[in-house]
């Protein structure tokens, strides 16, 4: 399951660069703030071949990170696919920490809490759309073609993704093979997402 | 009740702006532990405002605050540990969107305390506001007063030195309101707790306080703020007249011009007849409304302007006094504070 194994390591990726990223933007007044936020949703908009172009140009043969010879591997599909779920992740969490009731830091604060345990507790309160934030990334990415295409080069049974699969099944005529592995992709994005919401029912 | 001589809080030359208007203006405060303060005044007359201050969830525009002697801003990391010790139920709080035992055992878990003893200490708690038994209960179903108790309950679980309370008795009803002033009172009396209260209820910050600081438009002022009034102060004979449009009356100060005036309802002496005295003023009215207030009664009286007077119960029943009566109201130049 290349598609589930790529997604799911680029979106852990993301929400550990994405959260913190979200935070240390959204409770901090710096200048150029808003310039950040704006830049965050723009990237939201990413085509996937643009960032599959880039990438390629980077992890090429003749590129500057050439020598790591990543290129056709599933790590360049993961660094493809983590840019692609980095903006979301961050973009939507900044929109949920900034939607939380003020009070709730004050709230925490008065309490006794510590900086750190004045994060969790805001995590905690917008857990909803934070999640709802990370469900987006993993939405955008499970479905991308471009750049898992371009980077990781369609190799079977090492770089094919369900995605990409599909491509080629649907360009080579296979039109039912290629509905067939659609409707996986789905059942796939489907589980993924009951899995989420599981987990995010216990924490309740 | 012995209370020790030193001031353990203060403030000194605080001010305090909202977008370059000032809403706090004080020269010095001091507080000492184990007392219970309340703060009274009128929307936007800064209480608030100088809670936060004093429960460092707010670092005023300028000026010290003191604790145990130590100006805090000077050294940034004792605040979050000074502020561990005290605890601040704000006006409207907020529950976290979880269970009635999450809420309030959210001090503890930070601190660190084991389980067990969190749980004894959230059903002591909720022993403490009247709401046994919810735990389980989701922090998002409960009423406004409800609400209100368990907040009390979450700042109270972590046995703060110092403990905050703006506006405890919104949203709650009278039954609610003597147990929470119990609740304060023997939080104060056995754990020695200073308590700061908000307020714009005068009867009872003068109940529940050892000391009552009013505040008007972020000032600290004089004992009393009924019997409020704008008005002009004019020169006339040699005297200061305060002048509202409809009511004027004699002062005591060197101002001019635009003012307020405030009359403590307690220096007010009611009469059915003139009274000659060496009071400078005399004052002719209706009364247009009469409530017991348990300890003694409250008179709306309309003479020109609305003034409040306070009596005992005996006063009423024997001047015969009903809603319509005509009486003379009888006050000293000097107790009206002008400011």
């Amino acid at each position: 399951m290349v598609s589930l194994k790529v997604s799911c390591s680029a979106v852990c990726l993301a929400t550990i660069v994405g959260i913190p990223l979200s935070f240390l933007i959204a409770l901090n007044e710096f200048k150029g703030k808003r310039a950040l936020i704006t830049l965050f949703n723009t990237m939201m908009a990413l085509p996937t071949v643009v960032v599959g172009l880039f990438i390629f140009s980077a992890i090429s043969r003749q590129g500057p990170l050439g020598v790591l010879g990543l290129l056709f591997t599933p790590m360049a599909m993961i660094i493809g696919q983590f840019i692609l779920a980095t903006p979301i992740i961050t973009a939507l969490s900044i929109a949920a920490i900034r939607g939380v009731d003020p009070r709730i830091r004050v709230t925490a604060l008065s309490l006794g809490a510590h900086s750190h345990q004045v994060v969790m507790t805001l995590i905690l309160e917008a857990r909803f759309a934070i999640m709802a934030a990370i469900i987006a990334g993993f939405g955008r990415i499970i479905g991308e073609v471009g750049s898992a295409m371009m980077l990781g080069g369609n190799i079977r049974g090492y770089t094919r993704s369900i995605t990409t699969a599909i491509a080629l099944e649907t360009s080579k005529g296979e039109f039912s093979l290629g509905l067939a592995l659609g409707i996986i992709l789905l059942t796939v994005a489907l589980s993924v997402n009951i899995l989420l919401r599981s987990l995010q029912q216990q924490n309740n | 009740m012995h209370k020790k001589e030193i001031a353990d809080i203060a403030i000194t030359n605080l001010v305090h702006q909202y977008n370059g208007k000032t809403v706090l203006d004080i020269d010095h405060l001091s507080f000492t532990r184990g007392s219970i303060y309340a703060v009274s005044g009128q929307n936007g007359s800064g209480k608030t405002t100088l809670l936060t201050i004093l429960g460092l969830l707010l670092q005023p525009t300028a000026g010290k605050v003191f604790f145990e002697g130590k100006d805090i801003y000077l050294q940034p990391t004792a605040i979050t540990a000074i502020r561990s010790t005290m605890s601040t139920v704000l006006q409207n709080p907020l529950l976290f969107d979880t269970t009635v035992e999450n809420n309030i055992a959210y001090g503890l878990k930070i601190r660190g305390i084991p389980k067990a003893e969190r749980k004894s200490t959230v059903r002591h708690c909720l022993h403490l506001v009247g709401l046994d038994g919810f735990e389980k209960r989701r922090a998002k179903e409960l009423s406004g007063g409800e609400a209100q108790r368990i907040a009390i309950a979450r700042a109270l679980a972590i046995k703060p030195q110092v403990l905050f309370l703006d506006e405890f008795a919104a949203n709650v009803d009278e039954n609610t309101i003597a147990l929470l002033e119990d609740v304060i009172k023997r939080v104060n009396r056995v754990d020695r707790a200073t308590i700061f209260l908000v307020t714009h209820d005068t009867e009872q910050a003068y109940r529940l306080a050892d000391e009552v600081i009013n505040l008007f438009q972020g000032r600290v002022v004089g004992p009393s703020l009924e019997n409020l009034f704008r008005g002009r102060i004019e020169h006339v004979n040699n005297l200061s007249v305060f002048n509202t449009g409809r009511m004027q009356m004699e002062v005591v100060t060197e101002r001019r011009g635009s003012a307020f005036a405030a009359i403590d309802p307690r220096d007010i002496i009611v009469s059915l007849s003139p009274v000659r005295s060496s009071a400078r003023n005399s004052l002719y009215g209706i009364v247009s409304a009469i409530s017991d207030n348990g300890l003694g009664v409250r008179l709306a009286i309309t003479a020109g302007e609305e003034l409040t007077v306070k009596i005992t119960k005996h006063s009423l029943s024997e001047m015969n006094l009903t809603i319509g009566s005509k009486v003379y109201l009888t006050f000293k130049s000097t107790a009206v504070e002008v400011f």
